[in-house]
């Protein structure tokens, strides 16, 4: 293999400094298959900073990011510094949500082998798989990413011949092939969810789609003519299309109330922007998604029966996962 | 060798064999199922009909997480479509998804011929016919059709 990977690795290297510059006077030719390159090798350059899942921190880590930054921001760490431990960053790369998630799922089923919510989870998998086959999705274009999911799902459980370590997890969580799959059966999971109960996502969508504004022109030429249920139907599909089911476009909270929904795992996430209208001093906001059960719609924040046992960290743009004491 | 990306393809290809869409075909080359020819029609009551439009499709093993690369083969005259053949649509750029199989991808670039979006142009001329001159742009387009039939 070294043999192998030597020559291979400098023969990439000499590519890469021969590879004339592209010319910036000269746009015309600066074609898609340009942009493509040049977005890989941002993603490239992203990768080297941070893996896929990061290693636990202390929270002072996070403080020391912003030393010379905003007051608020500070004390704002401080304030959580009470309540939590460690933090573990994700990769900004627009799966952060999904790969937070992922990793703080299998890693309390590792660390509690709470065999009744693995159960439970794979019941709520095989209805997301019916609500897929429902919607006209073809089998073979999601039961890999499904399989790839209950197969990490067992392998978190100890006592049967696949079972894995913390170590062997995070390796997982940091191999593309695996991390990924698991990523992408998320995006499954969260656009049917979303497509199943479109007039209920419908009201949060609008407006919040990323849709070039021609596409939304035309959309609303296609709603003037057609039903008002086909005028939601369409603003979803459109969604589901553009914002979730692509890799590496971000997740809001319609994302992680699908999400939650859908699998029924409450989350908690986390707030550290600047703001700050508390005049009795500063405080952290936290939201919790909570999924009701009995396939009601999700009671976020009403049911504070529930305590989630999946915490991020929610800073504008980007989520990591957050450690209670 | 299978790797997922293999078995994936394999079942791309039976599910176009056993439920092909209307008016495309495609299978991979003898001995690669990583490169596939494919062609679509031209959709009918359109400037298109009639036209046999040929594309590769050449995977990766990083599909389906990643987009196969789609060239027409045929010469054509179309908006998003650059002179070397390559296809400028969003599913097969940042769009992507692996929800996506190769039947999926080649009806979308089948309803692309019709409904080309003029502002992200890949052939400027098109795409200024297109807007200002459809008379013209049909002619052009007919023309493409035609050589279609001829070319090799």
């Amino acid at each position: 293999m070294q043999n192998k990977d030597g020559p291979l690795a400098d023969g990439e290297s000499e590519a890469a400094t021969s590879n004339p510059t592209p010319d910036f006077d000269d746009w015309a030719k600066f074609g898609d298959d340009d942009i493509m390159q040049q977005q890989t090798a941002i993603r490239a350059e992203e990768a080297e900073k941070t893996p896929f899942v990061g290693d636990k921190e202390p929270l002072s880590s996070l403080a020391a990011e912003y030393q010379s930054g905003s007051p608020i921001l500070l004390e704002k760490i401080k304030v959580l510094g009470e309540k939590y431990a460690a933090i573990r960053r994700t990769r900004g790369d627009g799966n952060c949500f999904f790969r937070s998630f992922m990793f703080s799922y299998l890693e309390h089923i590792l660390e509690s082998q709470d065999r009744a919510e693995v159960d439970r989870a794979k019941s709520n998998v095989e209805q997301c798989r019916k609500t897929l086959q429902s919607l006209g999705y073809a089998d073979f274009t999601f039961e890999d990413f499904f399989a790839l999911f209950l197969e990490q799902l067992e392998s978190v459980l100890q006592g049967n011949g696949t079972s894995i370590s913390q170590e062997e997890l995070l390796l997982r969580s940091r191999d593309q092939s695996i991390s990924d799959y698991v990523v992408m059966f998320f995006r499954f999971v969260t656009s049917g969810e979303i497509r199943k109960r479109s007039e209920f996502f419908e009201p949060f969508i609008m407006g919040l789609t990323n849709a070039t504004v021609e596409q939304l022109v035309f959309s609303l030429e296609v709603a003037a003519l057609a039903a008002v249920f086909l005028k939601c139907f369409h603003f979803v599909n459109m969604f589901c299309k553009s914002s979730v089911e692509p890799m590496g476009e971000e997740s809001d909270h319609v994302h992680i109330t699908a999400l939650s929904d859908a699998l029924g795992v409450p989350i908690r996430v986390v707030y550290l922007d600047r703001s700050s209208c508390d005049s009795a001093g500063v405080s952290v906001n936290h939201h919790d998604f909570i999924p009701a059960v009995g396939g009601l719609p999700n009671a976020s924040g009403s049911t504070e029966t529930v305590s989630p046992f999946i915490t991020l960290l929610y800073r504008p743009g980007h989520y990591d996962i957050l450690y209670s004491k | 060798m299978s790797t997922p990306s293999r078995k994936r393809l394999m079942r791309d290809f039976k599910r176009l064999q056993q439920d092909p869409p209307a008016g495309i075909s495609g299978a991979p080359q003898d001995n690669n199922i990583m490169l596939w020819n494919a062609v679509i029609f031209g959709p009918d009551d359109t400037p298109w009909d009639g036209g046999t439009f040929k594309l590769t499709l050449q995977f990766t093993e990083d599909y389906p997480n990643k987009p196969p690369t789609v060239r027409f083969v045929s010469r054509m005259f179309h908006p998003n479509i650059y002179a070397d053949g390559s296809i400028c649509l969003d599913i097969l750029q940042n769009q992507w998804s692996p929800i996506y199989d190769v039947a999926a991808i080649l009806t979308s670039i089948q309803s692309l011929l019709c409904d080309p979006n003029p502002n992200s142009p890949a052939n400027s001329e098109a795409a200024r016919m297109f807007s200002e001159n459809k008379r013209e742009y049909n002619r052009r387009v007919r023309e493409i059709v035609e050589q279609s039939w001829t070319a090799d």
